[in-house]
């Protein structure tokens, strides 16, 4: 192992045994209790099986690349020769590391860092995952495919993922984590997008209904550089998922669409920032949830604007349909604001279906099962249609409506 | 027997002792179209939900038959798929979904519920153009069909949507509920047409009014008067136009009916 990967791991490590799971006590963990959780239980594994993933929303064909994860270990990398040709990396993290520490080393551990103590623990013991580098001024039309899967019941899974577009460039990335067997996901996503580049980046997260699913993707964006994110949660029984987006560069923009829908007595816990360290900046945040059974949803969103972001535009949303008495959605929203000429504002919402709406569509003979259904497609159709590829976006919406049994 | 029959319909507020409607009776059959006209508070709104099967109301006495079928045991949307249609005075919007796809969803409903019961949906090309047909009736933009059900349109364009729905689901009892409220005179003129040449013998048109502005663009047979609950008067055309002239107030006086 290089050297400066060994250091790296050692620092998280040491963050990592000096920080205690969290607690009720800690307010981001208010609403999320990890009381009753062995982490220790689940066994880390490189083992797994080799072979594609089956059910993933890419197609053989539909993508210029695709790194698929199986347990510890990437079981396969496959890249376009075409990409290849034009200076795109694309593959396993961890030969990476070894082969282009040039491309990894400047990324890994400076983005998400080891202050907390998931990533701390990822930071100490990530095992792969994988890396995009899109050079300077070069466009991809089609989507890269990351696929996580956990194949072993009771595995841990420790991925990485770093994305770093070069100036001008533009890019599309898709990460999966599939249904698979019941285990603990814990994962960092770096994400550099540079000045002028334009990236996608579209997680879907449908890990198995008994596992645990943690997770921080962290953005830094770059002067007139704009990342569309989408983000789409159906999946885990708890968890934490951080997504968080820095503006660095002047006229940057950053938004994130998400979808949610959660069942039975499953949780779902979502962490947002929108970071505006630069003048001029546009960051756009909305959410939007379907809670059935017993379910639970926490969403907590900060938008944070540093002295001297003049000129910043932010927004962020979180709406929620509840489809049971015993469901329930905790929206919170928060503004930290140290400059003035600003453009702030949010709002929160959740409640059942309008029993009036729903009797205009009976009115127009639609059975009321289908005008529920159709109430809960369109709710959930503003969020979806900023996906920008509509493949994707149909392949998501089909997921998604999966989840709901109307 | 006419095709809609209400008898002595009794309709609390729901859950509550409050009764709106305090004793209806009205026939109506295909072919003809029936105004009800009353003040603010009448009831007239209540009787155009009370039909639909609105949640927000109890019925405590009284019948509705239907085509001989008691109309008070179906639901709203086997009310519809009866042949039932209610043209709301306020439509909801439906976001994401768009006018297209809603009115599509509508009409295979029917067709799957209604009395030919078949399972096929309506082919896309055959809708499309029956669709583009009903639009340029109504003189709406075709861009319009790709939008979101009533999402941000004026109260005008709302109305002409509820038209373009019941021109689109061709029902055999229409009730309008203030279907002239929010229009100015070009779109009066344009609805009104589009209603004209929708109602004949395989439709008729219960038209709930407070104004007789409508009127003198769709004519009724019969005009019934409502207010507190009751129809006090029922009459020929000529009523609405009595109405106009003396106003509410006077017609309370003469609580008889002139027999329909």
């Amino acid at each position: 192992m290089t050297a400066w990967l060994e250091e790296r791991r050692r620092t998280a490590a040491e963050q990592n045994e000096a920080l205690a799971i969290p607690s009720g006590a800690d307010e981001h963990w208010r609403f999320t209790s990890l009381r009753g959780i062995d982490f220790a239980a689940y066994a880390s594994s490189e083992q797994a099986a080799a072979g594609s993933p089956e059910g993933a929303i890419l197609a053989d064909g539909d993508h210029a690349g695709r790194v698929v994860m199986r347990d510890g270990g990437v079981v396969l990398e496959q890249i376009d020769p075409s990409v290849t040709a034009q200076g795109v990396v694309f593959g396993s993290i961890k030969r990476l590391a070894a082969e282009r520490g040039d491309l990894v080393e400047p990324v890994l551990g400076t983005i998400v860092g080891y202050d907390e103590k998931f990533a701390a623990e990822n930071g100490a013991l990530w095992t792969d995952g994988a890396l995009l580098h899109v050079p300077a001024g070069v466009k991809v039309e089609l989507p890269f495919h990351v696929a996580y899967e956990i194949a072993t019941e009771g595995a841990a899974q420790h991925w990485r993922l770093i994305i770093s577009l070069g100036e001008g460039s533009e890019a599309t990335l898709v990460e999966e984590h599939l249904p698979g067997r019941p285990g603990y996901a814990n994962g960092v996503a770096e994400l550099v997008v540079a000045d002028r580049s334009h990236l996608t980046y579209v997680v879907v997260q449908d890990r198995h209904d008994q596992s645990l699913h943690f997770a921080a993707h962290r953005a830094e964006i770059g002067h007139d550089a704009t990342l569309e994110w989408a983000a789409c949660s159906t999946g885990s029984k708890t968890g934490k998922t951080r997504m968080e987006t820095r503006l660095i560069g002047a006229g940057s923009t950053g938004r994130l669409s998400g979808v949610f829908v959660v069942d039975q007595k499953r949780h779902l816990d979502l962490d947002t920032t929108q970071e505006h360290d630069a003048p001029n900046a546009i960051s756009d945040l909305a959410f939007k949830g379907v809670l059935l059974d017993q379910a639970r949803s926490v969403w907590r969103g900060v938008i944070r604007v540093a002295e001297g972001a003049h000129g910043t535009d932010a927004y962020q949303e979180n709406r929620n349909l509840l489809l049971s008495p015993n469901a329930r959605a905790d929206s919170i929203p928060g503004l930290e604001i140290d400059t003035n000429d600003v453009r702030c504002t949010h709002g929160a919402t959740a409640g059942p279906v309008d029993p009036m709406l729903k009797f205009y569509l009976r009115s127009r003979g639609i059975p009321p099962l289908e005008a529920e259904r159709m109430i809960v497609e369109g709710f959930l159709e503003d969020a979806l249609e900023r996906i920008p590829n509509e493949r994707i976006r149909t392949a998501l919406t089909t997921a998604v409506m999966r989840r709901i049994p109307l | 027997m006419p095709d809609l029959v209400i008898r002595n319909l009794h309709a609390n507020i729901a859950d509550s002792d409050t009764e709106i409607l305090k004793g209806i009776d009205l026939e109506l059959s295909k072919g003809e179209i029936h105004a009800i006209m009353g003040p603010n508070g009448s009831g007239k709104s209540t009787l155009s939900h009370v039909l639909m099967g609105h949640p927000g109301y109890d019925v405590t006495a009284g019948e509705v038959l239907f085509e001989g079928q008691n109309l008070l045991d179906l639901g709203a949307d086997e009310r519809s798929r009866a042949g039932l249609f209610l043209s709301f005075q306020y439509p909801f919007a439906v976001p994401g979904v768009t006018v297209a796809n809603f009115i599509r969803m509508a009409v295979n409903a029917h067709r799957k519920g209604g009395p030919d019961g078949t399972d096929d949906p309506i082919r896309i090309p055959a809708y499309r153009k029956q669709l583009m047909e009903a639009m340029e009736l109504l003189e709406i933009d075709k861009s319009m069909a790709s939008r979101s059900l009533n999402d941000g349109f004026s109260g005008g364009e709302k109305k002409r949507f509820e038209i373009l729905q019941m021109a689109m689901l061709k029902p055999k009892i229409a009730i309008l509920d203030e279907t002239d409220s929010g229009l100015d005179i070009d779109a009066l003129r344009i609805v009104s047409e589009g209603i004209n040449r929708l109602i004949g013998p395989d439709m008729g048109a219960l038209i709930i009014t407070h104004y007789q502005r409508i009127l003198d663009y769709v004519t009724p047979d019969h005009v019934h008067i409502l207010m507190d609950g009751r129809i006090v008067r029922s009459g020929g055309a000529e009523l609405a136009h009595e109405l106009e002239a003396s106003g509410y107030a006077n017609i309370s006086q003469g609580v008889s009916s002139d027999g329909v």
